[in-house]
C-alpha cells in the first residue's frame, strides 16, 4: 500500500494543484450558469487573457507578478462586465442564443490575441524565486506548484467563506435558487448578475495568472479550459460553490492520478467521469435546492 | 406586403454567380489548363504558422528564402512565385490547405510539410494530381513507394535507429521510452528499437502521450522516475518539447536519468524556451550548425543575417529543397518546364551539396547521410548542441 | 395557385437552377467548398431535428457523423466503391451507435443533455484517435477510393462530378428529412420541444420519441459523414471534434432553430465563411465565424429563417418606401 502510495504520491499532489486552478475557472461559470441560466462559453477566453498577460509582463521578478495580477484583474473585471453587457439584450431567449454569442465573442477574441502575441503556445516562466524543485518526501516536486496549491486554497477558502458566510453570498445563493423572490423583495437582480459575473470572470482571469505556468497560453487553450470548466461545473453542480470545489478536485486527480494509473486510456478518463456522474445524478453531485 | 425583397436577393445572387464565370473556368466543361506556359513558377511553401510546431515552420520557410535570396528569387534561371499556406497542427487542416494549394492556387511544385499526419493525409492528394512535393521534414517510415513525394530530410525512424546501438552499449540497465502518440512518434520509437534490441537493450516500458493535446507529463513522468529505468528515449518536437524538458527538470528526472532523444528535442528556438533544464540531454541529428564545411559556413551566416539565429535542421533541409527544385528546374527545361517534367527531373539528380555534407537519394526518395550524437552543454554563455561524435550513416 | 405559392415555387426553382449551375460556372477549389458546403448541410440537418424539431440541443453529432465518415472510408477501402453500399452501411453504423449510445443521452434534458452529448462526441473523438488499427489514429484515413455511382463505371474525381453525387443525395435526405416532419412522429416531437410533462401527461412515452429522434438523427449524421468521406477522399479524428459540433450547432441557430431550409442555409453560411472568406483574409476564419454568430444573435434573433418580421426591422427605410404607394 504504501509502495503505491509512493509511487503516485507525485501526481496526487499535482492533482490538488490542478484542481485548484480548475476551480478558479469553474466557480464563476458556475455562479453565473446556476443563476442567471446564463451559459457563457467565453468564459476560457477569460483564462486566456489572463495567461497571455502573465506571458507578457510576468518577467521573473515579483514585481513583474503583481503588474500582471492586477492587469489580470481589471481584464477579468472589465471583460465580466462586458460579456454581462452583451448578454443582457438577450435574456429570457434561451441558452443557445447566449451559446452562440458567447461563443462567437469568444472566437474574436481569441483571434485578437493571437494577431497580438502570435500563433504558438508561449511556455511561461514564474517568479525566479519560485523556479526550483524542491524534495517533498523525498520526491521531486516544482516549487511554483506548491506555491500555487497555498494561494489558490487560500483563494477557495475565501470565496467559499465569503459565499456561505456573507450576507453578500446569502443573497447570492438566494438569486441562484429564486430570482423572482428576491427581485419581489426589492433587490436588484441585474446588479447581482453584473456583480457575479464580473467576480467570476476577474477570478477566472486571475487564474490564469497565477496559473499560466502550469497551462501555458496559446491558441486552442480557451476551448481546452472552457470544456473542463464545464465539465467541473456540470459533476459538482450549477450555482454551488462548494460543488465546484469539489469537482475541480475531482477532476484534477482524474486528469493527474487517473492518468498515472491507466496512461492508455488518458483522452477518455476526463468525459469518462462526467459520464459516470451524469448517468448517477444527473442534477450533479451538490446542486442546490431549486424553487 | 411583399416578400420582393427576397426573390430579389436571390436573383440577383445568381446574376452576381454567373458574373464570376467571368474570372474562372468551370470544373465542368471549363478550358484545361495549359501546360508549361511560362511564366514565374509557383512554389507552394505548407508550413505551420500556428499551433505546437509553428517554430518548426518559421524555419524552413526562412530556410527557403535564404536559397532564394543568394539566388535573386530565382531557381533553374526561372522567376519564382511562392504561396505560403498554414499547415497547422492536425491531419485535417494539413489537408485543407494542401487543397487550397493544389487546386485553387494551382501551383508547380509544393515543399515543406512538417507534420507526419499531415504528410499521410496529402499524400492521395499529390499522387493523384501529380504535383511533385518536396518534403522537408516530415517523412512516415510507410510512404516507401511514392512517385511525387520527395524528402529532403530523413526517414522518421532513423534519428532513433542511429541512437539505438549506441544506447545499449551505453546504458546498464532499462529504458523507458516515451514519445507523443503519433507517426512520428511511434517510427522514432520503431527504429530505436529496431538497433537497441539488436544490441542487447532492455526495455523498462513503452508509453505515448496524447498528441497534440498533453501538456502537463507530470503523471507519465512520474510513471518513468519510479519505474527504476537508468535512461530514458524521448521523442518530442516544437511546443510539446518545450514542456517536456522543462517539466524532466521540475520533476527531478535530470541527472538521475540519462535523457536520449531525436535530436528535435532541443533543435533551434525551443532550446532557448527550456534554458537550463536541456543541460546534459543527448540528441541524434543529421545536421549541427558547427559542422565544418564552406558551404555550411556561408548557410550560417547567411541564416544569421536574415534571423539573428542559428540554423536548425528544419532550415538546413529547407534550403536543400530550394536547391533540389534548382538543380531540377534548371534540367527539366527551365521556362518550359511542368510538375510532371520537374518531378523526372528531381529524381536524375545525382547527388546534392549541402550545409550537411554531401548527399544522395535513397531508393525511396530520401537523403542518405551522416548522423551525429550532439549533447547539450554551454557555449560562450548560453546552452547549444554540441556534436560529439559521429553514429553513421543511414 | 395563390400568389404566395407562385413566389414560392419560383424561389424553389430559381435555388435549384442555382445548384445545378455551380460546376459550371465555378473553379475546382470553390466547387469543392459547395461540396463541403453540403455535407455540413447534412449534418446540420441532423443536429436540427434534435435541437430545433424535439428541444433537445446537441453537442455530440459529430460523433455519428465520424462514425458514419470511417464506415463509409472502410467499405470504400476493404470492400466496395459502389456509393450507395457506402451510404447504407455508414447510415446503419449511424443508427447502430445512436441505439447504444442514446439511452445513456435521453437521462438527461436541456444542460444535462448537452453535456452528455459532449463527452459522447468528445469520447467518439478520442476513440477515433486511438484506434490506430481501425481507423488510422491520429493520422487518418486516407487510400478511399473514388466513389462509384453505378456498377462497372468510372470512380469520381472531377470535382464537379462529386459535387452532383453529393448534392443528389443531400436533397433525398432534405426530402427525407421533410416527410418526417410532416409525419405523427415529427409532430409529436415539437410537442416534446414544446412542453414534454403535458405531453407526458397526456399518455405519450417521451422516452421513446426521444430516442427515436435520436437514432434518426444519428442515422442522418452518418449519412453526412459517408458523404464526407467520398468527397474529402481523406477522414480524421479532427473531422468528429468538439469543432465541427459546436459549428453545427452555430449553423443551426443562425439558419433559424426548427427550419430545416435554414440550418441548410445556416451551413453553407458557415462553411464559406471559414473556407472561402476566411482564406482571403489569410487564415483569420474564426474572428469571421466570430462575427458572424454574433451579428448573427443580434440582428436576426430567430436565425436567417425566423420569418420577414426581423428582416423588415432591419431594414426600416424600405419599409417606408413600401408604404408609399408600392403595390405587390
Amino acid at each position: 500500500m504504501t509502495g503505491w502510495f509512493n509511487a503516485h504520491f507525485v501526481s496526487m499532489v499535482d492533482g490538488v494543484a490542478y484542481g485548484l486552478l480548475l476551480f478558479t475557472l469553474a466557480v464563476g461559470l458556475s455562479l453565473v450558469f446556476g443563476m442567471m441560466d446564463v451559459l457563457n462559453l467565453a468564459h476560457g477566453t477569460l483564462y486566456l487573457a489572463g495567461a497571455y498577460a502573465a506571458y507578457a509582463l510576468s518577467d521573473g521578478s515579483w514585481l513583474g507578478l503583481v503588474i500582471a495580477l492586477a492587469v489580470g484583474l481589471v481584464v477579468g473585471l472589465v471583460g465580466g462586465g462586458l460579456l454581462a453587457a452583451a448578454v443582457a439584450p438577450l435574456q429570457g431567449r434561451g441558452h443557445l442564443d447566449q451559446a452562440a454569442l458567447t461563443l462567437g465573442i469568444s472566437l474574436i477574441a481569441a483571434e485578437v490575441m493571437v494577431m497580438l502575441f502570435g500563433a504558438e503556445v508561449l511556455p511561461t516562466a514564474p517568479p525566479a524565486a519560485l523556479g526550483g524543485s524542491v524534495s517533498l518526501l523525498g520526491h521531486t516536486y516544482p516549487v511554483y506548484r506548491l506555491a500555487f496549491i497555498g494561494i489558490a486554497a487560500v483563494l477557495a477558502a475565501l470565496v467559499y467563506l465569503a459565499f456561505e458566510r456573507s450576507s453578500v453570498g446569502a443573497l447570492v445563493r438566494a438569486t441562484v435558487a429564486d430570482r423572482d423572490m428576491v427581485r419581489a423583495m426589492g433587490v436588484d437582480t441585474r446588479k447581482v448578475l453584473f456583480g457575479v459575473f464580473g467576480f467570476g470572470a476577474a477570478l477566472a482571469a486571475v487564474g490564469g495568472v497565477l496559473g499560466a505556468p502550469i497551462i501555458a497560453p496559446g491558441p486552442g487553450i480557451d476551448e481546452r479550459v472552457l470544456v473542463l470548466s464545464l465539465v467541473v461545473v456540470v459533476i459538482g453542480g450549477l450555482g454551488s460553490v462548494r460543488g465546484a470545489l469539489l469537482g475541480a478536485l475531482l477532476i484534477g486527480q482524474v486528469q493527474t492520478l487517473g492518468v498515472a494509473l491507466v496512461p492508455s486510456y488518458a483522452p477518455f478518463l476526463l468525459f469518462g467521469a462526467m459520464l459516470l456522474v451524469l448517468a448517477l445524478r444527473p442534477q450533479g453531485l451538490f446542486a442546490p435546492g431549486r424553487a | 406586403m411583399t416578400a420582393r425583397r427576397t426573390p430579389f436577393l436571390i436573383a440577383a445572387a445568381a446574376a452576381g454567380a454567373l458574373a464570376l464565370s467571368a474570372c474562372g473556368g468551370g470544373t465542368l466543361g471549363g478550358g484545361e489548363e495549359e501546360a508549361g506556359s511560362g511564366g514565374p513558377i509557383k512554389i507552394g511553401l505548407l508550413v505551420p504558422q500556428s499551433g505546437v510546431y509553428k517554430s518548426l515552420g518559421d524555419d524552413m520557410k526562412a530556410g527557403f528564402e535564404v536559397y532564394l535570396e543568394e539566388h535573386d528569387n530565382q531557381l533553374g534561371g526561372v522567376e519564382v512565385e511562392v504561396i505560403l499556406a498554414d499547415e497547422g497542427e492536425t491531419a485535417d487542416s494539413g489537408k485543407a490547405a494542401a487543397d487550397k494549394l493544389v487546386k485553387q492556387d494551382e501551383v508547380d511544385v509544393v515543399t515543406g510539410v512538417v507534420s507526419s499526419a499531415v504528410m499521410n493525409g496529402v499524400v492521395d492528394l499529390f499522387e493523384t494530381s501529380k504535383i511533385p512535393l518536396v518534403g522537408s521534414n516530415a517523412s512516415p517510415t510507410t510512404l516507401t513507394d511514392a512517385t511525387y513525394i520527395w524528402r529532403t530530410s530523413y526517414v522518421n525512424d532513423q534519428p532513433g535507429e542511429a541512437l539505438g546501438a549506441y544506447v545499449a552499449e551505453q546504458v546498464d540497465g532499462s529504458v523507458y521510452f516515451l514519445a507523443a502518440d503519433y507517426q512520428a512518434g511511434l517510427d522514432e520509437v520503431t527504429g530505436f528499437k529496431r538497433s537497441f534490441d539488436a544490441a542487447g537493450g532492455e526495455t523498462a516500458d513503452e508509453v505515448y502521450t496524447p498528441f497534440p493535446g498533453t501538456t502537463n507529463f507530470q503523471p507519465f513522468l512520474s510513471n518513468a522516475k519510479s519505474s527504476g529505468a537508468e535512461a530514458l528515449f524521448s521523442f518530442y518536437a516544437g511546443g510539446a518539447a518545450v514542456e517536456f524538458v522543462k517539466q524532466y527538470d521540475q520533476f527531478g528526472l535530470l541527472g538521475e536519468i540519462d535523457h536520449y532523444s531525436a535530436g528535435f528535442l532541443t533543435e533551434g528556438g525551443v532550446l532557448d524556451a527550456q534554458g537550463e533544464s536541456a543541460l546534459g540531454t543527448f540528441t541524434a541529428m543529421n545536421y549541427n550548425f558547427d559542422l565544418d564545411n564552406e558551404l555550411n559556413a556561408s548557410f550560417v551566416e547567411a541564416y544569421e543575417a536574415k534571423t539573428g539565429l542559428k540554423p536548425t535542421t528544419y532550415a538546413m533541409a529547407s534550403y536543400d529543397a530550394a536547391h533540389v527544385l534548382d538543380l531540377a528546374i534548371e534540367a527539366a527545361g527551365g521556362e518550359d518546364a511542368d510538375s510532371e517534367s520537374i518531378n523526372a527531373a528531381i529524381g536524375e539528380i545525382e547527388e546534392v551539396e549541402s550545409p550537411r555534407g554531401t548527399w544522395t537519394w535513397s531508393e525511396i526518395g530520401t537523403p542518405v547521410q551522416t548522423w551525429y550524437l550532439r549533447e547539450v552543454q554551454e557555449v560562450d554563455g548560453g546552452l547549444a548542441n554540441v556534436v560529439i561524435q559521429e553514429l553513421g550513416e543511414l | 395557385m395563390s400568389a404566395l405559392q407562385v413566389r414560392r415555387s419560383l424561389l424553389v426553382g430559381l435555388v435549384a437552377f442555382g445548384l445545378l449551375m455551380v460546376p459550371w460556372v465555378f473553379g475546382a477549389f470553390t466547387v469543392s467548398t459547395f461540396t463541403r458546403a453540403l455535407v455540413f448541410a447534412v449534418l446540420a440537418m441532423a443536429v436540427n431535428l434534435l435541437t430545433g424539431v424535439a428541444g433537445m440541443p446537441t453537442l455530440g453529432q459529430a460523433a455519428y457523423f465520424g462514425v458514419g465518415a470511417y464506415a463509409g472510408a472502410l467499405v470504400s477501402i476493404h470492400w466496395s466503391e459502389l456509393g450507395v453500399v457506402q451510404l447504407v452501411v455508414a447510415t446503419l453504423a449511424g443508427v447502430v451507435a445512436a441505439v447504444l449510445t442514446g439511452p445513456l443521452a435521453i437521462r438527461g434534458r436541456g444542460v444535462a443533455f448537452l453535456m452528455i452529448t459532449l463527452a459522447i462526441g468528445e469520447i467518439g473523438h478520442s476513440a477515433a484517435g486511438r484506434l490506430d488499427a481501425v481507423t488510422g489514429g491520429t493520422d487518418g484515413l486516407s487510400g478511399i477510393r473514388p466513389v462509384v455511382v453505378l456498377p462497372g463505371s468510372e470512380g469520381l474525381v472531377n470535382e464537379g462530378l462529386i459535387y452532383y453525387y453529393v448534392l443528389v443525395v443531400a436533397v433525398l435526405a432534405y426530402l427525407g428529412v421533410g416527410v418526417l416532419l410532416r409525419s405523427p412522429f415529427g409532430l409529436t416531437l415539437r410537442g416534446l420541444r414544446d412542453n414534454e410533462a403535458r405531453l407526458r401527461a397526456v399518455g405519450y412515452r417521451t422516452d421513446a420519441y426521444a430516442l427515436g429522434a435520436y437514432v434518426y438523427a444519428g442515422g442522418l449524421a452518418a449519412l453526412a459523414g459517408s458523404l464526407w468521406a467520398s468527397s474529402q477522399r481523406f477522414v480524421a479524428p479532427g473531422d468528429m471534434g468538439f469543432e465541427i459540433a459546436a459549428l453545427a450547432l452555430l449553423a443551426v441557430i443562425v439558419g433559424g432553430v426548427g427550419s430545416m431550409w435554414g440550418a441548410c442555409l445556416g451551413a453553407a453560411l458557415v462553411v464559406f465563411t471559414r473556407d472561402y472568406f476566411g482564406q482571403i483574409v489569410s487564415g483569420h476564419a474564426p474572428l469571421l465565424l466570430g462575427i458572424l454568430f454574433v451579428l448573427a444573435v443580434y440582428l436576426l434573433p430567430k436565425g436567417i429563417a425566423g420569418g420577414r418580421a426581423q428582416w423588415r426591422s432591419l431594414f426600416p427605410a424600405a419599409r417606408a418606401a413600401r408604404t408609399t404607394g408600392e403595390t405587390t
